[in-house]
């Protein structure tokens, strides 16, 4: 290993675990100057390397922080960073393992699945709904180009890029837009939810979906047609493609998904 | 390497521009503002798909244009990250910046990234390992690299030459040019109980491309590198000297924390005009700043988009 090497390992690991750094050690590979001793400039960069990320998270999960309390959501940053070190050029990575290591290190997680406590089950609910609103912000979109209009054929309908679909277990895009909107926002009871995610012209909109509307766009997510969905949800429901097909259109559903730019014309 | 020097020498002088902040680009798209240039986050736009990378090209119709990164890491001792250049590349032909531009540090190891930017050793191998590289990187983005002084709070032991030393012989190795970071000298000379004014005289102010100005936190026993307000009396005496030996470099203020609003932004900039021709006297050193929770170094937050404002609740 090259000198180089073993001063950049040891500064490193001195900035994910500071407490485990040896004095003489420190001493030995950092000058210090007159006016900051090794270990008062080395404690600089150990603080700003979790304040920074820290920031950066807060900002990635907003309703997140805001439902567990900044002090709270920072402990499972620090906990999260000296676990998941960031490995990306882009900040916009460092939230991308987030919800499922809270899944992996919840704290009730040596208990049997009945006796878990709700509350963590919305808050890791949550972190996947926000990283999927974060992550839809800066993906490839189908801006500056045509999109489906009411009059394209069904068998033509292809979602667009920049959609995501979500299922969980809260109500969490109701809780994240009472944040977002700065209203009270208790911890709601556990309730099945479903929504749909899309972005144009850069702004993205969550549509609140029913069960059968979510295993519509499911379908079509995996690849299916208009056609092959409604069959999805008629095996769903016990009912026939046709009149699936039938009540998307005449409920207004599909003028307004169309509008909301759901689709393009494939 | 004469190319790259020649290149350098043939880079346009562009006067006096801003950071490109997230905050400011409906301002800045509405009411295209008198200001020279702009210097975006490289990372900010090299991985956009969306509005970011509109904006970014949007400005780059109207102003030009420079490239700064702050991941490249190019003190690593972790291999070059290439797909990370191949996504520079490509934002590089898409807007065509006048030079693109990074630090003279370390990020990350073991193919972690720490998102700071670390100090390097300064000696004979550090400098070899890090020619070979600004030369690699050259030779993938066909042109220049330039590279700036950081900030810095601690000195590797092995270290064996100065910084205006090192980056003298980096750049008279590769052909590289060299961004000075006039706060950074501040910042770095007071924590290392050094000279500044005699940094800026050993600086090779003949490879210099640009120049950086920012604000900085001043602790009394130590400075932190801030960005978060305006720019010290001591740094822009210091800016003086620096126009001067540069021979007139582009010139950048960075805002990064507390980022007011972009008439702030632009007032506190062309104060440098005040000192690029002499009519500004140099102030009594400021005073120390209020005692208070220490500052960030280095802050990155302005880096990550507030998603909350750019979304919708529909019903279906």
């Amino acid at each position: 290993m090259s000198a180089l090497r073993a001063e950049q390992e040891w500064m490193h690991h001195a900035l994910i675990f500071p407490r485990e750094v040896d004095g003489d050690e420190r001493d030995g590979l950092l000058s210090a100057s007159p006016n900051l001793s090794a270990a008062a400039g080395l404690a600089i960069y150990q603080r700003g390397y979790f304040l920074r990320i820290a920031a950066c998270m807060r900002e990635q999960f907003p309703a997140l922080t805001r439902a567990l309390g900044e002090p709270l959501f920072d402990d499972f940053v620090a906990d999260y960073i000296r676990d998941r070190p960031p490995e990306s050029h882009t900040l916009y990575d460092l939230g991308r393992r987030f919800p499922a290591w809270l899944g992996e290190n919840r704290p009730d997680r040596d208990r049997p699945p009945a006796e878990r406590e709700l509350w963590i089950d919305f808050m890791i609910d949550l972190a996947r709904f926000e990283r999927q609103v974060f992550a839809l912000f800066d993906a490839p979109g189908h801006e500056g180009r045509p999109f489906a209009g009411e009059d394209t054929p069904d068998d033509r309908l292809r979602l667009q890029p920049c959609f995501d679909l979500g299922a969980y277990d809260f109500p969490v895009p109701a809780y994240y837009h009472a944040v977002r909107d700065q209203r009270e926002a208790p911890l709601p009871p556990a309730g099945r939810s479903f929504a749909a995610l899309v972005r144009t012209d850069y702004v993205t909109r969550t549509i609140s979906l029913t069960e059968p509307q979510y295993l519509f766009l499911e379908a079509m997510a995996g690849g299916a047609d208009v056609e092959a969905a409604a069959e999805a949800v008629a095996r769903h429901l016990g009912t026939t493609a046709e009149g699936v097909i039938e009540a998307w259109r005449t409920s207004g559903q599909r003028r307004r998904w169309i509008g909301w730019g759901f689709f393009i014309e494939g | 390497m004469a190319a790259a020097r020649d290149a350098i020498a043939d880079l346009p002088r562009l006067g006096l521009g801003l950071g490109l902040r997230s905050v400011h680009f409906d301002t800045i798209l509405a009411d295209r503002p008198p200001v020279d240039w702009f210097e975006a986050i490289s990372e900010n736009f090299m991985d956009s798909g969306g509005r970011p990378r509109s904006v970014i090209r949007e400005v780059a119709e109207h102003y030009p244009v420079v490239l700064h990164g702050v991941s490249l890491s190019i003190g690593s001792s972790d291999p070059l990250d290439l797909d990370y250049l191949a996504r520079l590349k490509r934002l590089a032909a898409e807007i065509s910046p006048a030079w693109i531009s990074d630090h003279l540090c370390w990020t990350g190891v073991m193919g972690r990234n720490s998102h700071d930017l670390l100090p390097v050793p300064l000696n004979e191998a550090s400098l070899a390992h890090v020619a070979a590289r600004v030369r690699q990187v050259q030779d993938v983005l066909e042109r220049p690299l330039v590279l700036e002084n950081p900030s810095s709070y601690v000195r590797f032991a092995s270290s064996t030459m100065e910084e205006p030393e090192f980056l003298r012989r980096l750049a008279g190795e590769t052909g590289c040019g060299l961004l000075l970071d006039v706060n950074n000298v501040y910042v770095s000379c007071f924590n290392a109980g050094a000279d500044p004014v005699a940094y800026i005289h050993a600086f090779p102010c003949e490879s210099v491309v640009q120049m950086h100005l920012a604000g900085h936190q001043h602790e009394g026993s130590h400075i932190v590198d801030t960005h978060d307000r305006p720019v010290r009396p001591e740094v822009w005496d210091l800016f003086r000297l620096a126009w001067a030996r540069t021979g007139g470099a582009s010139t950048l203020l960075e805002w990064d924390g507390d980022i007011p609003d972009f008439a702030e932004c632009h007032a506190e900039l062309l104060k440098a005009k005040g000192f690029m021709d002499g009519r500004t006297e140099p102030e009594a050193p400021g005073r120390l700043d209020p005692v208070g929770p220490e500052g960030l170094s280095n802050p990155v937050g302005f880096l990550v988009p507030r998603v909350m404002d750019s979304i919708l609740l529909e019903e279906a």
